[in-house]
C-alpha cells in the first residue's frame, strides 16, 4: 500500500531494520512513541496497526 | 617568542580545521546507521592494529593515543551524524546489563566469602605460605562486590528519581 521497504520504513521512523523485522515478526513490542510515529506515518490509528493480544 | 605563539595558535586552528573537514566528510558519507556500524568496525580494526603495533614496540603511549583517538573520533562522528540508539537495542542492552549484574554480583560475592572463610576461620594452612594470597584475593573480591552494589544503588536512585519515583508520592 505504501510501497516501503523495511530499510525505508526503518529510516523514516528512526530505528534499525532489525527493529522493523522484530516488530513484524512479533518478537519486539515497540514503545508508545514509536507506535504513534508509525501510525502517523501510515495515517491510521495505532490500534489499526497493533492488535491487543492477551497472550 | 611572539611569533612562536602565533605559529602554535595557527597550527592548532589548522588541526581543528582538518578535524572538522574529516567529520564533515564522515557526516556526508554516514547517512545511515548501517554505514556508521561499518565505520565502527573499520575504526576498531585500526585501533586494534595500533595497539598490536604498540605491544610489539613496547610503547604504552602509542597504545593510549591510538585507543583515545579512536574513542574521540567515534564520539564526534556519532554526535555529528546524529546517530541515536535504537530503542530495541537499548532494551537489549538493559536486559543484558541486568543479567550481567544478577550473575556477576552473587558470583563475586560468594567467591569473596569462600576465599576469606579459611583464613578468618582460624585454619592455619590458609594463613601462611603459598595460600596467603587467598585472603588478599578475597579482600579484593569483597571490595569489588561492595563497589558494584554501590554503583548499582546510586544509578538506581538516580534513574528512579529521573523517571518520577523518589518519595514525592501522596
Amino acid at each position: 500500500m505504501h510501497n516501503l521497504t523495511q530499510e525505508q520504513l526503518a529510516d523514516k521512523i528512526g530505528v534499525s531494520r532489525q527493529t522493523v523485522i522484530a516488530i513484524e515478526s512479533d518478537k519486539y513490542l515497540p514503545s508508545l512513541g514509536l507506535a504513534f510515529k508509525m501510525a502517523r506515518l501510515f495515517k491510521v490509528k495505532v490500534e489499526n496497526i497493533f492488535i491487543e493480544n492477551e497472550n | 617568542m611572539g611569533v612562536d605563539l602565533v605559529t602554535i595558535k595557527n597550527n592548532r586552528y589548522t588541526e581543528l580545521y582538518i578535524l572538522d573537514i574529516m567529520l564533515t566528510v564522515c557526516y556526508i558519507i554516514i547517512m545511515n546507521r548501517k554505514k556508521y556500524k561499518q565505520l565502527r568496525v573499520i575504526v576498531a580494526f585500526f585501533v586494534a592494529a595500533i595497539v598490536a603495533l604498540a605491544v610489539m614496540r613496547n610503547s604504552y603511549l602509542l597504545a593510549v593515543t591510538g585507543i583515545s583517538t579512536g574513542m574521540v573520533f567515534m564520539v564526534l562522528v556519532r554526535a555529528k551524524a546524529k546517530i541515536r540508539t535504537d530503542e530495541r537495542e537499548a532494551t537489549v542492552q538493559e536486559k543484558a546489563a541486568r543479567m550481567t549484574y544478577a550473575i556477576f554480583a552473587p558470583t563475586i560475592g560468594i567467591a569473596a566469602f569462600l576465599l576469606l572463610l579459611p583464613s578468618k576461620g582460624g585454619i592455619d594452612v590458609f594463613s601462611k605460605g603459598e595460600w596467603l594470597f587467598t585472603e588478599s584475593l578475597g579482600m579484593v573480591f569483597a571490595y569489588l562486590t561492595l563497589f558494584l552494589i554501590a554503583v548499582y544503588a546510586i544509578s538506581y536512585h538516580f534513574f528512579n528519581r529521573k523517571f518520577g519515583g523518589g518519595g514525592n508520592e501522596e
